[in-house]
């Protein structure tokens, strides 16, 4: 069984349909990428998935788990944790804060515990912090050292995306989302991307859903590409199955002019 | 750009517009009644002089350079003399403009409209004199003044420190006169050394002065060692540490005997003060940490104040006559879940329609106390009267001197919750929630849970305040709990820093106290609160204490990361060769 079901999906905002009757599965440790052009609703897919919209109709099941109708805090404990595609830190909260922020589902400790300072809240918030740290030295020396004290809005945009697949790793998920790793950064920052999402999988078991635009990278990390356009699946398959369907091509580039 | 010479202009007419405003809202005649320095100079015309003086500043800075850059040699001449002129200028323009007021106001009648602007004020601003005289003396003050304000302020940073510091020291050793004079009186001294009727000596001025100049003087050496203290364990750090504790002992020991210093009146205003940094602390949680902005707070102190009332009175319906001890844990708990009841229906709005619907809120609760629907258990408009004082054994803690230490004790613990929170799961979520709420439940936070739990220790807190302001005042009537309370905390909490501890102390003690100390203010609270409030948002729109942590990472930033670097460099594990490796590998 698939760690990710979807049947059926459909979403529309007033006459547009953004999501149509979509099917898509995601096997456990597989690395699934989903292309098409603006507005073939990737993002709406993404936001359907962790409850951000309720969907119209379908079902998402994750892990044997109906997702549909559920809150997003309660979708984020389930195991499946995203980034965004115009990134959405806590800008004045601190690297490791934003971390730390992640690892809140996964933790217990309320008012009384802080406030009374009981050992079981000390422990946690102990722990927690190691935590942090140790997810990010998976980034290398980019978000460790002094780092864990600047306040997320000093980082640079490249360091920004980090941080934020790093609370994504943080909140314990098995399925992570990442819309557009790669937006807005530079060739080198983009294949140092690239080996990363590849470590996301073999090194810490995490399943990807990646919507990416870049389509070196698309090559470069996915075992699987899913294609969409006005909301519906038009391809499946290898990277260069997907990049040779004429359907693809069309829906990027515009039909063939007959002669 | 503007011409530096246009903006000097009209920097000169908007202080000339402030200063007639000024005259006009009737603050200059009340304030002329209180002396500065005694027989010398009043605080009305110390206002105006202030005012002058900013001028003069003002229209220099448009040809100063910024504060760190040193010009040299020819050009930094022709500068300052620019800038005196610019100051001058302006100083003229400011002065010209009351001027021309008070020409107005003595030949035309013009109470009709502003009816302060009467013979009283000509009298009072022309010094008895003729109105022509009394205009021409203001235009030649404000040109001196602000020509004096101008030459310092093309001076070299320490010279204006030392100079902001020396009259800045007068005027506040003049304004803290009824406070201090108090204290230097049950010391068992004499204060006619610093005080004269009212005000500052001669002496006591030339004292002010020199202190002042001698704090600007110290302050600078000061800067730099207290910046680093922060540091490992270097001799110097346990100096600083050294002295902190002992500044604190110090300041313990001195919060225990304030009261009999004090005496009983300035008690009861450092109590009030105390009130209201229990609900700063308190809303600082809701709209500090959490963000949700609340303007019906006033909604649970009078929760607060009314429960207890109703089950410690003997004259309340429900009769239960139960000690103050007793009934505040209950009191805090009902107030809690009055929060939720309020929090739960505004679970979904945010920002500008939250605030209105709990402005609402703070509404309804005035109104219920005061409807006749509930005047059986709660009195209407009569309130409820003989709250009895707080005892422990034969300790009752009912005069200002006593109930102080209550009050103080509630500051320390509310202050202390607020403090662990800070920096824990809850106050983590919090602050999540207050940076994007969308992503924060993406997270895994759940929002309505915190909001809810935001809402009800906020009320639990404010409920303590009330609680003790019932006790404090002895009844519980409706028309305390009005709307300025709430508006009151919210300046507190805004004036010393969104999500700041200290600064609401310090905001409760200016706003709530200074009040207090100038009763001639009295009238133009409001007035001062506004300003303050706009002047602090363009100013400083932290706060005057901000959230401290935050404002010393930034500073510390480059240090820290120098020093990071280095450490990386000696473990030759230095960055770039990883970033090499990675393109070597994908490419």
């Amino acid at each position: 069984m698939s760690l990710l079901e979807i049947r059926g999906l459909t979403k529309s905002f007033g006459g547009l349909t953004a999501i149509d009757d979509l099917d898509l599965d995601v096997a456990e440790g597989e690395i699934v990428s989903v292309i098409g052009p603006n507005g073939a609703g990737k993002t709406t897919l993404f936001n359907l998935i962790t409850g951000v919209y309720p969907a119209d109709g379908g079902a998402i099941t994750f892990d044997g788990v109906e997702l549909v109708g559920r809150d997003p805090d309660a979708i984020t404990r389930f195991g499946i944790s995203r980034t965004f595609q115009n990134v959405r830190l806590f800008p004045d909260m601190t690297v490791l804060e934003n971390v730390m922020v992640g690892r809140h589902c996964r933790t217990k400790s309320g008012v009384i515990g802080a406030v009374l300072g009981l050992p079981s809240a000390r422990r946690e918030q102990a722990e927690v912090r190691e935590q942090a740290k140790e997810i990010l030295s998976f980034f290398g020396t980019r978000l460790s050292g002094y780092r864990h004290n600047q306040p997320a809005f000093v980082l640079s945009y490249a360091n920004r995306r980090r941080l934020e697949i790093a609370r994504a790793m943080a909140t314990g998920a098995r399925l992570l989302l990442l819309d557009e790793p790669v937006a807005g950064m530079n060739p080198r920052e983009t294949a140092e991307m690239v080996e990363l999402v590849g470590r996301l999988r073999d090194e810490k078991g995490f399943t990807l859903l990646v919507i990416e635009h870049d389509m070196r990278v698309v090559k470069g990390v996915s075992d699987r590409v899913v294609a969409l356009d006005y909301g519906r699946k038009i391809a499946e398959g290898t990277y260069s199955e997907v990049a040779g369907n004429d359907r693809v091509i069309e829906a990027y580039l515009g039909k063939k002019a007959t002669a | 750009m503007v011409p530096a010479t246009t903006r000097a202009v009209n920097r000169g007419l908007i202080i000339g517009g402030c200063v007639v405003y000024f005259l006009a809202v009737g603050m200059f005649e009340r304030f002329t009644a209180r002396p500065v320095i005694t027989d010398l100079l009043t605080l009305g015309w110390t206002v105006l002089a202030g005012l002058w003086a900013v001028a003069g500043v003002w229209a220099a800075r448009t040809v100063l350079p910024p504060a760190s850059s040193a010009p040299d040699g020819d050009e930094a001449g022709g500068r300052t003399a620019r800038a005196v002129t610019h100051a001058a200028l302006a100083g003229l323009l400011a002065g010209a403009v009351p001027a021309l007021f008070l020409l107005l106001a003595d030949a035309i009648n013009l109470r009709p409209m502003l009816i302060n602007a009467g013979a009283t004020m000509v009298n009072a601003l022309a010094v008895d004199d003729s109105a022509v005289a009394g205009a021409l003396r203001l235009v030649l003050a404000a040109l001196v003044i602000a020509t004096v304000a101008g030459i310092v302020a093309s001076a070299p940073a320490q010279v204006r420190r030392v100079a902001g510091w020396a009259l800045g020291m007068v005027v506040l050793l003049a304004l803290v006169e009824p406070l201090l004079r108090v204290i230097i009186a049950s010391l068992g001294l004499r204060t006619s050394w610093l005080y004269q009727r009212g005000g500052l000596g001669v002496s006591g001025a030339v004292i002010a002065l020199v202190l002042g100049v001698a704090v600007g003087v110290l302050r600078r050496r000061d800067t730099p060692t207290t910046a680093r203290d922060d540091g490992d364990d270097g001799p110097r750090a346990r100096l600083a540490r050294g002295g902190r504790i002992a500044g604190l002992v110090a300041g313990a020991v001195l919060l225990l005997v304030l009261p009999r210093l004090v005496g009983p009146f300035l008690s009861e205003v450092v109590g009030t003060i105390g009130l209201f940094a229990i609900m700063g602390i308190g809303l600082n949680i809701v709209v500090g940490s959490a963000g949700l902005l609340h303007l019906g707070y006033v909604a649970f102190f009078a929760i607060g104040a009314y429960v207890t009332a109703l089950l410690t009175s003997p004259a309340a319906a429900l009769g239960t006559e139960l000690s103050f001890w007793a009934a505040l844990p209950i009191v805090v708990l009902v107030t809690a879940i009055a929060g939720l009841f309020v929090g739960a229906p505004v679970l979904r709005l945010r920002g500008d329609y939250l605030a209105i619907v709990t402005l609402a809120f703070g509404e309804i609760a005035r109104i219920l106390a005061l409807s006749d629907w509930l005047r059986p258990a709660l009195g209407g408009a009569q309130g409820i009267l003989a709250v009895p004082a707080p005892t422990i054994g034969a300790m009752r803690f009912r005069d200002p001197q006593m109930l102080y230490y209550v009050i103080i004790v509630a500051c320390a613990i509310t202050a202390f919750i607020a403090w662990r929170l800070e920096d824990s799961r809850v106050g983590r979520a919090w602050t999540a929630m207050r940076e994007d709420e969308q992503v924060a439940q993406i997270m895994g936070i759940s929002i309505s849970r915190y909001k809810l739990l935001a809402f009800a220790l906020g009320a639990g807190i404010a409920s303590v305040s009330g609680a003790l302001f019932a006790v404090k005042i002895g009844s519980v009537f409706p028309h305390s709990f009005d709307i300025l309370v709430s508006i009151t905390a919210l300046s507190v909490v805004i004036l010393g820093g969104i999500g700041s501890l200290r600064g609401v102390f310090l905001g409760a003690l200016v706003l709530v106290g200074l009040p207090d100390l100038l009763r001639e203010f009295g009238e133009y609270r409001m007035l001062l609160y506004g300003g303050l409030l706009v002047a602090i948002m363009i100013l400083r729109p932290q706060g005057l204490l901000p959230n401290v942590r935050r404002m010393a990472e930034l500073g510390e930033e480059e240090r820290l990361q120098d020093q990071w670097l280095k450490r990386a460099g000696d473990a030759g594990d230095p960055e770039p060769a990883i970033a090499t490796t990675k393109t070597d590998g994908a490419s």
